[in-house]
């Protein structure tokens, strides 16, 4: 059996949306991959793009935020805040050279345990692809 | 522009009561520098210029000051400080004022149109500098250089600095006092600089950051001299918690100039100055062009136009693009 | 051994003799040069600008790791530099930084790091004769070719270098390339004086440092430190870019389960540089702390050492992004009287 690379994947899932969705697909049974780290927040919106740095410098092979699906925030416009202000991270992330597979964001609902895994699988599978996080990982440098 | 109109104004504008100095450039020690001014009484206001030399974004003294505690029973100076502004140095104070970083009675604008100043380190390259002050003029598509007795014409194009050759807005949006005649806004190029970054590979990219990044020295003039970097407490400061190590290091100095440009993004009304203070020459612009682009381009946003704006991270339409979402 | 000449015709050869060693030498970045060990394949050159990072990183670098440790574990592993150094093309106003430095640094108690790492670097140092604009070493007892805190000096007489030893660790590095080199003889040294003469003529700016250690003292409150202030952004360029400022900060840094101490450069212009743990700032302003750094170079370090702790090099002068002039301050200083 040739030894696939298994990423780390960060996660930050919201508290009332997306931890709750991912604790849903666990008493569901459902199956998805095993590589994530999930760090539940009490918002999306409470992400700080310093956590993806950090998660980055730390060793993470991919990040993943999670939240509520517009207009369900629990309070009321945290996850369109995220929106703006991740999107605009992604796009940094890109310009300076970070692979557009390593971070994603997702809006997952409470009731939506399939769709939780639907989004584990394409994240774990892009960092996967990606490869592992060399970048401006600490270690790399001078740890 | 007529710098006697300019000494004039300046020196009334000093004599007010309601005034408790102003900021201007005068020439500086040696060669091409210039220098902030800062004018307290008439007299000295002679020693003002605007030239094309006058790259210095004076907006940043603004928030600059530091703020010590008052003696016991003293009442806080309320008077307004009188500062001369550039198109995009205006910029900067109209998104202070958005981001009520300061008051619009605390501070009186002194307009200078701006047909565009030169990148220092650029000029100093191709025509060396003198231990004496030179004086630059602009002159239609050229500026004058006078040094050591001597007139030289320079193409304007040949040294303009690069945030000018994108220059939407020479004019300030905001002035109480407007000096001289609008300027027309040049055609604007194309952003070569970040369509060359965008068109890298992802590796030749992550490479090309890697050596600048590598080189910053983290003396953190990018931030202090950026004019919207004005936090008491800056996060990159921090120690408890640590979010950027102290380390200078390519990985750490990636996590700095990645929060830097983010807590810029649709703040910064490229005026440059974080590329023009470098030591390193790392190009800072690039990054926050490339951020003012998206969000102009994105989600119709532009810092420092419209007055009554909010600030693009602290709202949201419900509309936003959200391709990028799973 | 006396000075000789090495023909440039035989640099590559010269080169191919320190390939063994670990050699730091200005390289070209942009148009920045800095001290890096050049990349594989690539000849060193002499054929540079004045370096924007000083070479006392090489000594003192900005991030030093002191011991490293693990969470939990009482062992500490000290790591100790351990290999040689060459410095090549090396400044002499930057090579007299290094020797001020290391004054401090043999203070009150001996620092390992420094002093280990000053003991196995060779510092080979290139007259400048090209001196820059803002350039004044010679008001501060140096020259476009002193030798103090060089162990071999060289200088470029056109088709040829004129070596110099001074140290002992100078004296081995010749002899290893002793097959190269030619006896000077008095006509080579002529043309280095020469060479040197020209370079020195060619300085234009100056500083009185007459009195000035004495003069500070009193002028504490003297408006003059507000005015030099007023245009100070508080970014650390003038101090990270002085070779002889040398101001650290120690932190602990965790990864995971691992964690190290490391000592890195510090900067006066900082905000938080002297803050308390209280809150308390003995130096709230930018006042405060551009007087801290014009006193610290002129009148400090003079009373602890009896030497201004400045060469001359003319960076910060060169690099401030808004022409806060040392030279300039030290006059009104004088003025101010």
């Amino acid at each position: 059996m040739s030894q696939q690379f298994e990423p780390n994947i960060v996660a930050f899932l919201c508290n009332w949306c997306s931890y709750a969705g991912a604790d849903l697909a666990g008493t569901s049974r459902v199956r998805y991959p095993a590589n994530l780290q999930a760090i539940r927040v009490m918002c999306s919106g409470r992400v700080n793009p310093l956590y993806v740095m950090n998660a980055l410098q730390q060793g993470a092979d991919g990040v993943l935020i999670s939240g509520c699906h517009p207009g369900d925030c629990h309070y009321m416009e945290g996850n369109f805040h995220a929106r703006r202000r991740l999107g605009m991270l992604k796009e940094l992330l890109e310009f300076v050279g970070v692979d557009p597979r390593r971070f994603h964001m997702s809006w997952v609902s409470a009731s939506e345990g399939h769709k939780w895994k639907e989004v584990v699988e394409k994240t774990v599978e892009d960092a996967r692809a990606a490869g592992p996080f060399e970048g401006f990982r600490r270690r790399r440098i001078d740890w | 522009m007529d710098l006697d109109k300019l000494r004039k104004t300046a020196a009334e504008v000093v004599s007010r009561d309601d005034v408790k100095y102003l900021i201007g450039w005068r020439p500086g020690s040696y060669g091409y520098r210039v220098a902030p001014g800062f004018v307290e009484e008439a007299s000295a206001a002679e020693t003002l210029i605007f030239s094309p030399l006058c790259t210095i974004n004076l907006a940043t003294y603004l928030t600059l000051t530091e703020k010590l505690p008052l003696p016991r029973g003293s009442a806080p100076d309320q008077r307004k400080v009188a500062l001369m502004v550039k198109g995009c140095d205006s910029r900067a104070v109209l998104q202070l004022l958005v981001e009520k970083g300061i008051r619009r009675d605390q501070v009186l604008l002194i307009g200078c149109p701006c047909p565009g100043v030169v990148d220092t380190a650029l000029l100093s390259l191709k025509y060396p500098e003198t231990e004496s002050p030179a004086d630059l003029k602009w002159n239609g598509d050229h500026f004058l250089l006078r040094q050591d007795g001597q007139e030289t014409a320079i193409p304007r194009l040949s040294v303009l600095a690069e945030k000018c050759r994108l220059c939407r807005y020479p004019n300030p949006v905001i002035s109480d006092i407007t000096l001289g005649e609008p300027v027309e806004a040049q055609l604007t190029a194309e952003d070569s600089a970040v369509a060359e970054v965008e068109a890298m590979e992802l590796g030749a990219r992550a490479a090309y950051w890697e050596e600048w990044f590598s080189r910053c020295l983290r003396c953190y003039a990018c931030r202090n001299s950026c004019p919207l970097c004005y936090c008491r407490d800056c996060v990159l400061d921090r120690l408890n918690p640590t979010w950027v190590n102290r380390a200078v290091n390519f990985s750490e100095n990636t996590a700095f100039h990645v929060a830097r440009a983010f807590h810029l993004v649709g703040r910064c009304i490229e005026c440059g100055e974080c590329e023009r203070v470098c030591p390193a020459n790392i190009p800072l612009g690039r990054l926050n062009r490339k951020l003012a682009r998206e969000v102009r381009e994105q989600y119709g946003h532009e810092p420092g136009i419209d007055p009554d704006g909010k600030p693009f991270q602290a709202g949201f339409k419900p509309d936003d693009p959200e391709e990028f979402i799973l | 051994m006396s000075a000789m000449l090495l023909n440039k015709q035989k640099w590559t050869e010269f080169t191919g003799i320190l390939s063994g060693k670990k050699v730091l030498a200005p390289v070209a970045c942009g148009d920045r040069f800095r001290y890096a060990v050049p990349a594989e394949g690539k000849a060193f050159s002499l054929d540079f600008d004045r370096p924007l990072v000083p070479p006392k990183s090489a000594v003192f670098p900005q991030t030093e790791t002191l011991y490293r440790f693990q969470l939990g574990k009482t062992e500490l592993a000290a790591p100790q530099p351990g290999e040689e150094l060459i410095l090549l093309g090396v400044r002499p106003c930057d090579a007299r930084a290094i020797k001020l430095v290391e004054k401090l640094f043999r203070w009150d108690v001996d620092d390992p790091y420094y002093l280990r790492r000053r003991e196995l670097t060779t510092v080979v140092g290139l007259a400048c004769l090209e001196p820059g604009l803002n350039c004044f070493c010679p008001s501060l007892g140096g020259g476009p070719a002193s030798t103090e805190g060089l162990d071999l000096l060289m200088v470029d007489l056109g088709d040829s270098y004129y070596l110099e030893p001074l140290t002992d660790k100078g004296r081995s590095l010749m002899d290893l390339a002793s097959g190269l080199l030619e006896e000077a003889g008095e006509e080579g040294l002529q043309k280095k004086e020469e060479a040197v003469r020209r370079a020195e003529e060619k300085i234009r700016r100056t500083v009185d440092t007459d009195g000035v250690p004495e003069i500070l003292p009193d002028l504490w409150e003297h408006p003059l430190w507000q005015k030099t202030a007023a245009g100070c952004l508080g970014c650390g360029t003038c101090t990270y870019l002085c070779p002889t400022c040398h101001c650290f900060d120690i932190q602990d840094e965790i990864e995971g389960f691992e964690a190290r101490r490391c000592r890195m450069w510090d900067s006066c212009m900082f905000e938080e540089y002297t803050l308390h743990t209280s809150g308390h700032n003995p130096r709230p302003t930018r006042r405060e702390r551009t007087r801290n750094r014009i006193n610290h170079k002129y009148s400090y370090f003079v009373r602890k050492f009896n030497v201004i702790a400045c060469v001359g090099c003319g960076r910060c002068v060169n690099y401030c992004p808004v022409n806060i002039d040392l030279i300039e301050t030290l006059r009104e200083v004088k003025e101010a009287q």
